[in-house]
């Protein structure tokens, strides 16, 4: 255009500074790698985060040990290469019992000795009272608390997310349905509620997965709602408004986002919640089936040898609580990353 | 006049610049008081029958304003907080529904329409922001933001737009280099800037401009007035310039109105509105306005008291309740002198503001010793009579009803022409003392 | 000329951030005397804020009085100096912390904030709060004091103060709370009040009647004002003499005639040339070009050279002190080298084009900076 040069000489001006030295800290206040960086400097939250990481590796590695050599145990052809001894050497550790010369009924881990006999280092924390190895079954049940953790809560998020960001957004009658809805829902214990799924669907973790996660819309929407209702009121959501941007739009780009974070936090802890509630559902009998193993079946089966024979429950237990108690130290760090009062 | 100007002049929408491009006729919009499922109902305990009635209390924030916004021209919205501008302003934009009213924008009326009709017509009014710091998401970055009106309403592809984007960055005097970066990098008055070219991406008729300079300091905000009007210039934009500062009111309108409890007071050519003001709302305005001139007279604080609540504003004009010049009720024949001696005795019963009660005391105080003669005189003699007796309040009732509520200000609203002094604009003013 | 009631003299004011040190006031030097009032103008970021809490020693970590000497009524309010290891230290002459807040604070110094919302106390109702103020400060039984407030209520304009006196703050206005400041600022009839912006969240109408109110309550009790506004136009209105604020520093001090009319520094000159005017329609606005530096990285030399249209080659090395440049009293004092009592090497030194030198319009392209 050919007015540019002339224009930009009467606009005169105000003109931008150099930010170089600033904009990277300020840049990074937004984002993923800055609120990393706050939570690595909180021993607490870097520590949960730790182990986070450790459990969601483990995790993926058994998955993929788990489907990988299902696949390779179908062929002979693998046979040469000892796949087929391992794989039966895990189905005998982790399935019903098997007869075969390796396993010893009940051993204790190692160091320990009682009545059976002394530990041994081919079953480092000992065996169950099938004979199968406590180590790998706690590995992996790691696998199923963590994916029946996020996942469960992966629901209550997405749903709460819907819920609260609709009822929020429009306000009126739409907002007064829903959270009269949500919290009648609310009003229900929450184990009574889950169960109540579980016995309207069936006795499976698929569905005490998702009736956990159903049962913690609630608490999503009326928190994503809360911060909707004040993020709806800023004026770049009117900007966009004005602007012409289509509704959902509005919501996907700037509500959802400006709503997220203290919603990241609620659900990191809601993941420990959730994995204490899928035990305790396994516990009752009412979650994850015989013989996948899990940490909740575990302590279940162990509760007639708990006198006897403790180390047989405390190895589950322990699991379980060093996982919640990471996510909430990490969901506590992060609650504190975010939250923008505490920043300088 | 650039090129681009005088395309839009030749009238491509068919409306030519001068002629009234933006026409609101008696447009309302009314808030309910509380919200809430159950609202409605609220309890009397002296009803007959059930103590529960229904209705709402209703914050009549804009009622009956009329006025027309021609092409090319920037129309000066000027009046105190709370007077309902900015309402006015989201109601012309359709962010607000009007309750009555037409608001017709090249002919069509958009408080009919709705949804996606209402949608594709954004793409010709804008609107830009009072606050730089929240009108802006604080998670995208400025050239998103500057390209999403555009994606919007499908203008141009991915690439188009960035690069419309960073002509657009340039052209309001920012540094296209900062297309990537987030708008926390930058000062109040470049966040402003990115707001203008935000609302100039879609290139749009018409542009609202809330307080857009008010959160500025005094030499940022000639900076970006500056701007605004190059731009104007170039884009033969049109604009409704809202804020509260007379000055930057007076430095970048064409023509004002003045606006005072939901209604307008006054509608002038600038210069016809500075130099001859009608109303005493808009003159009362002038003399408040600190004048950095130290030799200037200082003429201040000529108004009493506060807005009253927009629930239930006054009868008639309502500015009387505050109007230094707040006209004699016909039937008592007062002189002036009298009747503002009747005023300010009325005025400061009702704000109780003295503390003597006795007779003789108040008289002095307030009529030189002498009541005034016939009805009036009676009046004044009584609610005298009732401070003495320690009743304030039937005091200041009795004076209200007998003089304020019998003035011509409380019983007919006022909507007058008159003649202008500068220019052959209309001049419309909402003032009874231009009748006749 | 008597002595000054307050004298503040080369006041130093440091904030210790994680990003460095923050130079909010720098050396600034002003008096005022028995029932004047005194301007002090700037805009955000001009330090005047600052300035205003370190009279009365209201500095919050990690801002702290790293310097000076601020003496009120001919006692020391504080005195900083620098000890032989290079850290500030107050002197024995600093009143203590006790004494100040039970003597100065409220009593002979009151402040007036900008948002009286957040000077009230939203639980309580506004009549107790002021009664309570007085009991407290001037040894007052309940009910003497209770007459009292409502009597300053009714001095500051409250309509029907008797019955206002029960109300709670959101149920004034903006105007009415700003009103119940003064009032208790006025409580213990102080010989000082300090107001920092206290009608720049007024309407223009409100912002009048408070102007009208101040200077008639400052005719009956004689009361000294320390005023910081941003706002040419309040300035102009009821300032006797202003001190005009750029950077943490003051550049120029003036009786208020004089400065509009005897401008001495290209800063404030600027300032009142990008100003709209109410009483005259301005075709085409001034504006200073660019933006107020951090204080955090202060330019070198005279701290207004980056956007100065007179600044010269010696502007970036010389930082001039703020120095009587007029005849008359009071004097005029200007922190500019182009004036004569500044031996400088002003006129022979080339002008700088300050844009261009700074580097910082890289947001206009060519245009600009092409010749």
């Amino acid at each position: 255009m050919a007015t540019t040069h002339s224009d930009s000489e009467t606009l005169g001006g105000e003109s931008v500074e150099d930010f170089d030295e600033s904009e990277q800290s300020v840049e990074a206040r937004v984002g993923w790698r800055y609120t990393l960086s706050q939570v690595r400097e909180d021993p607490t939250a870097f520590g949960g985060f730790l182990v986070i990481v450790a459990a969601a590796v483990v995790a993926v590695v058994t998955t993929i040990d788990a489907v990988v050599f299902e696949f390779l145990a179908q062929y002979q052809v693998f046979a040469q290469f000892g796949v087929e001894k391992y794989w039966l050497a895990k189905t005998v550790w982790m399935s019903p019992v098997q007869e075969s010369a390796d396993t010893t009924a009940l051993l204790p881990p190692v160091g320990i000795e009682n009545a059976y006999g002394q530990g041994t280092w081919a079953h480092p924390l000992g065996t169950d009272d099938r004979g199968r190895d406590i180590l790998l079954r706690l590995i992996y049940g790691t696998r199923i608390a963590i994916m029946v953790g996020v996942l469960a809560t992966a629901i209550g998020l997405v749903g709460g997310m819907v819920v609260g960001a609709v009822s929020g957004y429009y306000g009126g009658w739409v907002d007064d349905v829903l959270m009269r809805l949500a919290e009648t829902l609310y009003a229900i214990p929450f184990l009574v509620l889950v169960l109540a799924f579980i016995a309207a669907f069936g006795r499976s973790i698929t569905f005490a997965m998702i009736g956990v996660g159903v049962a913690s819309i609630p608490k999503f929407a009326r928190l994503i709602r809360s911060r909707v209702v004040s993020v709806r009121e800023d004026e770049y959501v009117e900007a966009a408004k004005a602007a012409g941007v289509r509704d959902r739009n509005i919501i996907l780009r700037h509500v959802i986002p400006n709503s997220f974070a203290p919603v990241l936090v609620q659900a990191t802890l809601q993941v420990g919640t959730a994995i204490i509630i899928i035990a305790g559902l396994s516990f009752l009998g009412f979650g994850i089936q015989p013989p996948t193993p899990s940490w909740g079946q575990m302590l279940s089966v162990s509760r007639d040898h708990m006198i006897a024979d403790p180390w047989f429950s405390i190895w589950p237990g322990l699991c379980i609580l060093v996982t919640v108690v990471a996510f909430n130290m990490f969901g506590d760090g992060l609650r504190d990353a975010l939250d923008p009062r505490l920043d300088n | 006049m650039t090129e681009r100007a005088a395309a839009a002049a030749e009238g491509v929408d068919g409306v030519g610049f001068g002629d009234p491009l933006v026409e609101i006729q008696n447009v309302s919009k009314y808030f309910a008081n509380d919200e809430g499922m159950l609202s409605w109902l609220s309890v009397n305990r002296d009803a007959d029958g059930l103590p529960v009635e229904t209705g709402r209390e209703w914050v009549k924030a804009v009622e009956d304003v009329s006025f027309t916004i021609r092409k090319g021209e920037t129309l000066g919205l000027v009046g105190e907080s709370g007077c309902g501008k900015s309402t006015l302003a989201r109601t012309i934009l359709r962010l607000l529904e009007p309750t009555e009213g037409s608001i017709y924008f090249k002919g069509r009326d958009l408080a009919d329409l709705s949804g996606e009709k209402l949608r594709n017509t954004r793409k010709d009014v804008q609107m830009i922001f009072q606050d730089p710091q929240s009108s802006l998401d604080p998670r995208m970055k400025v050239g998103k933001i500057v390209e999403e009106p555009m994606q919007a309403h499908g203008m141009l592809d991915a690439e188009g737009r960035a690069a419309r984007a960073q002509e657009l960055l340039e052209k309001v005097g920012l540094d296209p280099q900062h297309y990537n970066r987030y708008p926390h990098a930058f000062s109040g008055g470049q966040r402003q800037r990115i707001n203008l070219a935000r609302a100039l991406s879609v290139n749009p008729d018409f542009v609202v401009c809330d307080e857009p300079v008010s959160a500025l300091d005094v030499s940022i905000q000639a900076q970006v007035l500056n701007t605004m009007r190059d731009l104007q210039e170039e884009f033969g934009l049109t604009y409704l310039f809202i804020a509260h500062d007379l000055s930057v009111i007076r430095h970048i309108s064409d023509r004002v109105a003045v606006m005072y409890l939901g209604q307008l007071v006054e509608l002038a050519d600038k210069r016809e509105l500075f130099e001859n003001p009608s109303h005493p709302y808009t003159q009362a305005l002038l003399d408040s306005i600190p004048v950095p001139d130290p030799r200037a007279d200082g003429r201040r604080g000529v108004l009493e008291g506060d807005v009253p609540s927009p629930i239930q504003p006054p009868s008639g004009c309502r500015f009387r309740t505050r109007c230094p010049k707040l006209i004699a009720p016909a039937e008592y024949d007062l002189s002036d002198e009298t009747w503002d001696r009747v005023r300010a005795f009325m005025r400061h019963v009702k704000r109780r503001d003295f503390t003597e009660t006795d007779p003789d005391a108040i008289r002095r105080r307030y009529f030189d010793g002498r009541v005034p003669d016939g009805a009036a005189g009676d009046v004044v003699s009584a609610a005298i009579d009732d401070i003495a007796a320690d009743d304030w309040e039937d005091a200041a009732e009795r004076l209200q009803s007998a003089f304020a509520e019998q003035s011509v200000c409380a019983r007919e609203e006022p909507d007058y022409e008159v003649d202008p002094e500068y220019g052959t604009d209309r001049h419309t003013v909402a003032c009874h003392l231009h009748r006749e | 000329m008597s002595d000054p009631l307050l004298r503040v003299d080369d006041l130093q004011v440091q904030f210790f951030t994680e990003d460095g040190v923050v130079r909010a006031v720098d050396g600034i030097s002003f008096d005022v005397h028995e029932g004047e009032l005194v301007g002090l103008v700037g805009e955000s970021g001009a330090g005047k804020s600052v300035a205003v809490s370190a009279i009365m020693r209201l500095i919050e970590s990690p801002g702290k009085i790293v310097g000076g000497r601020i003496e009120f009524d001919g006692e020391t309010l504080v005195e900083v100096e620098t000890g032989p290891d290079g850290d500030p230290y107050r002197t024995e002459a600093t009143m203590p912390d006790g004494e100040l807040r039970e003597r100065i604070r409220g009593r002979e110094i009151a402040i007036i904030f900008q948002d009286p919302m957040e000077s009230l106390n939203p639980v309580f109702t506004v009549g107790g709060q002021l009664r309570e103020f007085i009991e407290l400060n001037r040894d007052f039984s309940e009910r003497e004091a209770r007459e009292e407030a409502v009597s300053m209520l009714r001095e500051v304009g409250i309509p029907e103060p008797e019955a206002r006196y029960g109300d709670y703050p959101h149920q004034f206005s903006g105007g009415m709370r700003q009103r119940v400041l003064i009032a208790m600022a006025l409580a213990c009839e102080p010989s000082l009040i300090i107001a920092d912006e206290p009608t720049t969240a007024l309407d223009v109408t409100v912002e009048a009647q408070i102007l009208d109110l101040v200077e008639d309550l400052q005719d009956r009790y004689g009361t000294s004002f320390v005023w910081v506004t941003h706002d040419m136009g309040v300035v102009a209105e009821i300032c006797d003499r202003v001190n005009v604020m750029y950077l943490g520093e003051i550049v120029e001090q003036a009786p208020v005639d004089d400065l509009f009319y005897e401008t001495k520094h290209p800063y404030t000159a600027a300032l009142l040339d990008s100003v709209p005017r109410p009483d005259q329609t301005v075709e085409e606005l001034n504006p200073i070009k660019g933006v107020m530096p951090e204080a955090i990285d202060p330019p070198s030399g005279c701290r207004f050279h980056t956007r100065c249209p007179e600044a010269r080659e010696a502007c970036t090395t010389t930082n001039p002190d703020c120095r009587e440049v007029g005849f008359g009293d009071p004097p005029h004092r200007a922190a500019c080298i182009k004036h004569d009592a500044f031996d400088a090497a002003y006129s022979g030194s080339p002008p700088l084009d300050a844009a261009a030198q700074q580097g910082f319009d890289v947001s206009l392209s060519g245009g600009e900076t092409d010749d």
